[in-house]
């Protein structure tokens, strides 16, 4: 966080500080579930046998990927959810 | 339901609502970020882009998502049981 960051918080309300607190909170939360949800899924596709302890090669760039295009893929949905909330959505 | 705040609430109480209606949306947010990801993008990962198919596939599960969430919202809220 820089100073300007600090001087700005300086001047919100009491209100404003709480809720800039339940968003960080929020978003601790939710960044730890998104991190278990993605092992969870891309372990599940990716890792399917057990004959060696250790990542295979084919293994670990299939978990690469998977994790790549799941963010990519959040993005998107993201930017589409957020043109909806704003009620800018176009018909089809 | 964001709006005007209705009147006799306190700071405390539309916190309290600020924080519900921001944990409803980010649980919205993630559940249609699962849904469109198990319909739209092949688990293969033969690659880490996504291609055109799986884009488009994205855009038109986000809105068919949000159309459903409307949909149900105005089923549960219409105070009869659906049909």
């Amino acid at each position: 966080m820089d100073k300007s960051m600090i001087a700005g918080m300086e001047s919100l309300s009491e209100e404003d500080k709480r809720m800039a607190t339940m968003i960080e909170q929020l978003q601790i939360r939710d960044s730890l579930r998104m991190y278990n949800n993605l092992v969870e899924r891309c372990f599940h596709d990716c890792v399917d046998t057990f004959k060696h302890k250790s990542l295979q090669k084919q293994e670990e760039t299939c978990v690469r990927r998977c994790a790549e295009k799941f963010l990519k893929h959040s993005m998107r949905v993201g930017m589409r959810f957020a043109e909806l909330n704003q009620g800018a959505a176009t018909q089809d | 339901m964001a709006g005007v705040p209705p009147a006799g609430l306190d700071n405390e109480q539309m916190l309290g609502i600020a924080e519900k209606e921001m944990e409803y949306r980010v649980e919205l947010f993630n559940k249609m970020t699962q849904s469109c990801f198990n319909k739209c993008v092949d688990n293969k990962y033969k690659e880490s882009e996504l291609n055109m198919g799986e884009n488009s596939c994205i855009d038109r599960c986000v809105s068919k998502y949000w159309h459903v969430t409307n949909l149900i919202g105005q089923l549960l809220g219409s105070g009869r049981p659906p049909v």
